[in-house]
């Protein structure tokens, strides 16, 4: 039985280690002591590290953080909250700075500023960038500053739950490697955990991208909204067959690269004339999906994306990444084309957060993709890694400054917490179904159900076997698969709120597309808000104003 | 689909005493990688197998595992059958799971200033960003021999990029000298399983050594062979060396159709040291109709001083070097570390081959037979500094009656090791000893003095350079021709 040995305390425990969880952890150690915990080695298992293109911001004179905003809330189908939005542009360019200051290797013009390339939907180019890296380079100057700092920093560490004291999130239950249970007590937890590209058997995100703070939150009682708003990056890797779904980043297409189809037309004509490939994701996802169906796409369901236009030392200079991945697999993107295909990439719903990044129980925050409503129903490219540095600052200084909470109270929750999970995993030994199996029939389901296109017969479909096999007892035979069996879980919990938004929205808004629904408004005058999900509950928002 | 076994390292802390390895039979997507392997294995065979992975494309630098003993990123990998996966040469935790945070916690961090008014140039950029590369996946320090507490290449790599860094407030030379800056022996072994394929030893630990002599940390030894170059343009000294005796100019051994005109670049230790290997050199590119130039003014090549940080006269030398051979169009060298130095250090109006590049190159004649048991061992700077491995072997293989192939590995003779750190140098020695031993070989051949002087301190055995034994071959076959 768990003893109190094993229940630490600390001002802020943040969960995730990506760039919005080591920002937090940054920013929070500045108010008191700070423990950091990872499933994956810190700073390994983010998206952060992963991704490419850049992070944007209006760092130049000729740009304004006003253009940033309407970019944004335009390409997020006007589903975004403008206040976080405001918030977004209007800090971006100090975190990007910021990151500059710490050693940050972004490209600079000849006259020492910040280079910036065009990414899709925007007016400006405001997306800085190192080469195809700038998600490593971000990551590891944010790890540089942690490991210097007095964060306490816990590797290969799993959240199972968060501890409450009343409605006051107060910490959480923690599995080890080893198998393990522990607690860790908290004045503050911020939730950093990424999003759950892994839902899909095609995704670029990391193994590590299972909705863990979704389920967490959501198993709290916090709510969460948008959840049906799941972004397919329009560009991922066909071939070889393990690296299917890979991300070939924004930035093919920002330098030039062109998409044709198998006749050879560049397609995008027929859905954006004027923004061409540069349109925004959801459209150019939704492009390929629709040439793949009608017969134009290659025999591995893609399409071809082109670079061979292009200088040779611009492809080796501005994408040495892609170069070299498609090398691997002997494809000289400098003479031939890449195949691609759309990949799920990027949850824009997530936590309801308050612009402290606060969620709706008192003691939990959340930031980066953990959380909602920043990117409205489609991301532009360039702004998680911004959300991550900016947001990730905000929870981490507002979770600073929530008031010491080390109370016996406290400590009694986290003994019968512990004492709960316990039994929660002890009962896996017992369970029946192989979580690898379910992940596998579970990735499936959402893939066939709850993709690009969705209607309702699809998606109730989907419902109907995420019910059951939520409802089959996980096994494990032996510690080292209790985490997957917990992951399993969060996976099936979060899978559930996806098709539930993708049921309450009857609407196409952004990255949500229902093929059954017509409707007669715009994206800027529809009558519907967030969809909403809460203690068992779940609905979408109206705005009576425009209901007619 | 294939069906492929493949050998699985395991490791249980609560029930082995130590790693064992373990077959599986799979079937998996041809050409697929060996995380898909490993996910195979986990998922339909034993769901206990424990390995790290996470981003899948490279990135992360969770999964690094050995395959078929070096390093390589699981997700990366092309598997095969029979592939042998072992963890890092780390201490394991767990299946291939290796404890990795001592490493880790031995990375430095960028100290910013306070107001963040420096700024970074295109040019200052330049020169980090290759080292910036590094994904942490820890390959390099499982594949480093160094010893003597060196932190290991990734850690230099991070010194490296901070150091460079004009943002960057704090003197960290200090702290990469305590980290053992001058225990990297320049064997480039964590070049070659670098996923991202960095060239720490040029790009970080000579560059920061420039910079140690430079605050006064240069090694006593070192700065003794630097004065000696200085004075003497060689690092050898001696008395009738190679260079005072030798005549300037040597024809094609009569009988030979002549096939052209070569440059000698002789080296330090050839020169005053062990002279035999230089006579030999001539010997065997006359016989093959070589006409053989030894220009006298040549000066040592630079490549102990680039090696230990002690830079400032490598123009003068360069200068001198490429004065000495003007008019040559092809410079022969028969030391790795002059040969590695002349091709990546210098721009050259001439091309450099080693010995044995050339004559696989142009063709050789076959010396005598060479009775006894001979094993080859690579000198970093010719396999790695060069690219050279299989020419050597092939020239062997041609006149030796029994060879051993042999894996290569530093001896611990280079990178100023072996003059600044002798017992490190012989530690490391000492572990090459063991596997040459175990070829049961007699003779040791190889193309590098530094390397022959080393290994046959450490060894006992006798230690050739190629040449000499071909030389010897010629002479024997000569022999046996007047008799017969």
């Amino acid at each position: 039985m768990p003893d109190n040995t094993n229940i630490s305390h600390y001002h802020v425990l943040v969960i995730g280690s990506g760039g919005a969880g080591i920002r937090a952890a940054l920013e929070a150690v500045k108010y008191g002591t700070v423990c950091i915990i990872s499933k994956t080695i810190t700073g390994k298992g983010g998206c952060t590290v992963m991704a490419e293109g850049g992070i944007n911001g209006a760092v130049n004179p000729a740009d304004s953080c006003c253009s940033h905003f309407e970019d944004t809330t335009k390409g997020g189908a006007y589903l975004n909250d403008e206040e976080l939005v405001r918030i977004l542009t209007d800090e971006a360019p100090d975190r990007i700075q910021e990151l500059v200051q710490w050693g940050a290797c972004f490209e600079v013009t000849k006259d020492c500023t910040l280079a910036q390339r065009p990414f899709g939907g925007q007016k400006f180019p405001r997306t800085c960038y190192a080469g195809d890296h700038t998600g490593h380079e971000i990551v590891m100057t944010l790890l540089e500053q942690l490991r210097a700092s007095n964060a306490e920093i816990r590797d290969e560490t799993y959240a199972v739950e968060l501890i409450k004291a009343g409605d006051t999130v107060c910490g959480a239950v923690l599995l080890d490697a080893a198998g393990n249970l522990s607690a860790v007590t908290a004045d503050a937890v911020v939730l950093a955990t990424g999003g759950a590209g892994q839902l899909y058997p095609v995704t670029t995100n990391s193994t590590a991208g299972t909705g863990d703070g979704y389920a967490l939150a959501y198993r709290a009682g916090a709510e969460l909204i948008d959840m049906e708003e799941v972004q397919f990056h329009p560009t991922g890797a066909v071939k070889p067959a393990d690296s299917r779904g890979r991300l070939i980043t924004e930035a093919v297409r920002g330098e030039g690269g062109v998409l044709k189809n198998t006749a050879g037309e560049r397609f995008m004509k027929t859905y954006d004339a004027a923004r061409m490939e540069l349109s925004t994701r959801d459209v150019v996802a939704r492009a390929i999906a629709t040439e793949v169906a009608s017969g134009r796409g290659t025999k591995d369901g893609g399409v071809y994306l082109d670079v061979s236009h292009l200088p040779a030392e611009t492809i080796e200079s501005r994408l040495p990444l892609m170069l070299s991945q498609f090398l691997k697999s002997g494809i000289d993107i400098r003479h031939e084309a890449m195949e691609v295909a759309p990949t799920a990439h990027h949850f824009m719903g997530g936590v309801r957060i308050t612009p402290d990044a606060e969620s709706s129980l008192p003691g939990l925050f959340a930031a980066g993709e953990t959380a909602g409503g920043v990117h409205g129903g489609n991301r532009l490219g360039g702004n998680a890694l911004a959300e991550t540095q900016v947001f990730g600052k905000r929870a981490g200084a507002a979770a600073g400054k929530m008031p010491a909470n080390n109370t016996a109270e406290v400590k009694t929750a986290a003994e019968s917490a512990l004492k709960k999970a316990a039994g929660r995993i002890s009962a896996f030994f017992s369970g029946t179904a192989r979580p690898a199996a379910v992940k596998a029939e579970l990735q499936q389901i959402m893939w066939n159900n709850a993709g690009i296109y969705r209607n309702e017969l699809d998606l109730r479909r989907a419902e109907r076997e995420i019910k059951r096999l939520s409802g089959l007892r996980l096994h494990a035979s032996s510690k080292e698969e209790i985490p997957v069996a917990v992951t399993v879980e969060n996976m099936l919990l979060t899978a559930s709120l996806v098709v539930s938004g993708a049921l309450l929205r009857r609407e196409s808004r952004g990255s949500h597309t229902r093929t059954d629904i017509q409707v007669p408004w715009t994206n800027e005058t529809s009558p519907f808000g967030h969809t909403w999900f809460a203690r068992e509950k779940a609905g979408i928002e109206i705005r009576e104003d425009r209901f007619q | 689909m294939s069906i492929i076994t493949v050998s699985v390292s395991r490791f249980s802390p609560e029930t082995d005493n130590a790693p064992h390895p373990e077959s599986y039979t799979i079937q998996v997507p041809a050409g697929c990688t060996v995380l898909t392997v490993l996910e195979t294995i986990r998922d339909t065979i034993d769901p206990s197998l424990s390995f790290r992975h996470c981003c899948r494309s490279a990135q992360c630098g969770s999964c690094a595992v050995r395959v078929n003993g070096d390093p390589a990123l699981a997700c990366e990998k092309q598997a095969a059958d029979g592939d042998v996966i072992e963890p890092l040469n780390l201490p394991v935790i767990r299946d291939l799971v290796c404890d990795v945070s001592p490493v880790i916690k031995r990375f430095g961090s960028l100290t910013p200033d306070a107001c963040g008014c420096r700024s970074i140039t295109d040019a200052e950029l330049d020169k980090i960003k290759p080292l910036r590369e590094c994904i942490e996946c820890l390959s390099c320090v499982s594949a480093c021999p160094a010893v003597g507490g060196y932190a290991g290449p990734a850690i230099f790599a991070k010194e490296a990029r901070i150091s460079f860094d004009p943002r960057n407030t704090e003197d960290r030379i200090p702290i990469a000298v305590e980290k053992g800056l001058f225990s990297c022996t320049t064997c480039r072994k964590c070049v070659e399983v670098c996923p991202k394929h960095i060239n720490i030893p040029g790009k970080a630990i000579e560059k920061l050594r420039e910079k140690a002599v430079a605050a006064g940390f240069g090694l006593p030894a070192h700065a003794t062979l630097a004065d000696l170059i200085e004075k003497t343009g060689h690092s050898v000294s001696g008395k009738d060396t190679f260079l005072e005796t030798a005549e300037e100019v040597y024809e094609p051994a009569e009988g030979t159709p002549f096939k052209g005109t070569v440059g000698f670049f002789v080296g330090c230790m050839f020169n005053a040291r062990v002279q035999q290997p230089a006579s030999d050199t001539v010997f065997v590119l006359t016989r093959n109709g070589y006409r053989v130039i030894i220009p006298k003014t040549q000066v040592c090549c630079g490549s102990p001083l680039i090696r230990t940080g002690f830079t400032k006269i490598i123009p003068e030398l360069q200068k001198k070097n490429i004065a000495a051979f003007a008019g040559i169009d092809t410079v022969i060298t028969v030391c790795a570390g002059c040969g590695s130095t002349l091709k990546n250090d210098y721009t050259t109006p001439f091309t450099v081959y080693d010995i044995t590049e050339f004559l696989i190159k142009e063709g050789f004649e076959i010396p005598g037979t060479a009775s006894g048991t001979y094993t080859y061992h690579d000198p970093c700077h010719l396999l790695r500094g060069q690219g050279i491995g299989n020419e050597p072997r092939e020239i062997l293989t041609s006149f030796t009656g029994s060879f051993i192939d042999l894996k290569a590995q530093c001896c611990g003779a280079g990178g100023g090791v072996r003059s600044g750190k002798p017992g490190e140098a012989e530690e490391i020695g000492k572990r090459r000893a063991e596997m040459i031993k175990n070829t049961g070989a007699d003779t040791v051949v190889t193309v590098c003095p530094f390397c022959e002087y080393h290994i046959h301190q450490t060894t006992g055995l006798p230690v050739v350079n190629i040449v000499s034994l071909m030389a010897d071959g010629y002479r024997r076959k000569d022999k046996l021709k007047k008799r017969g």
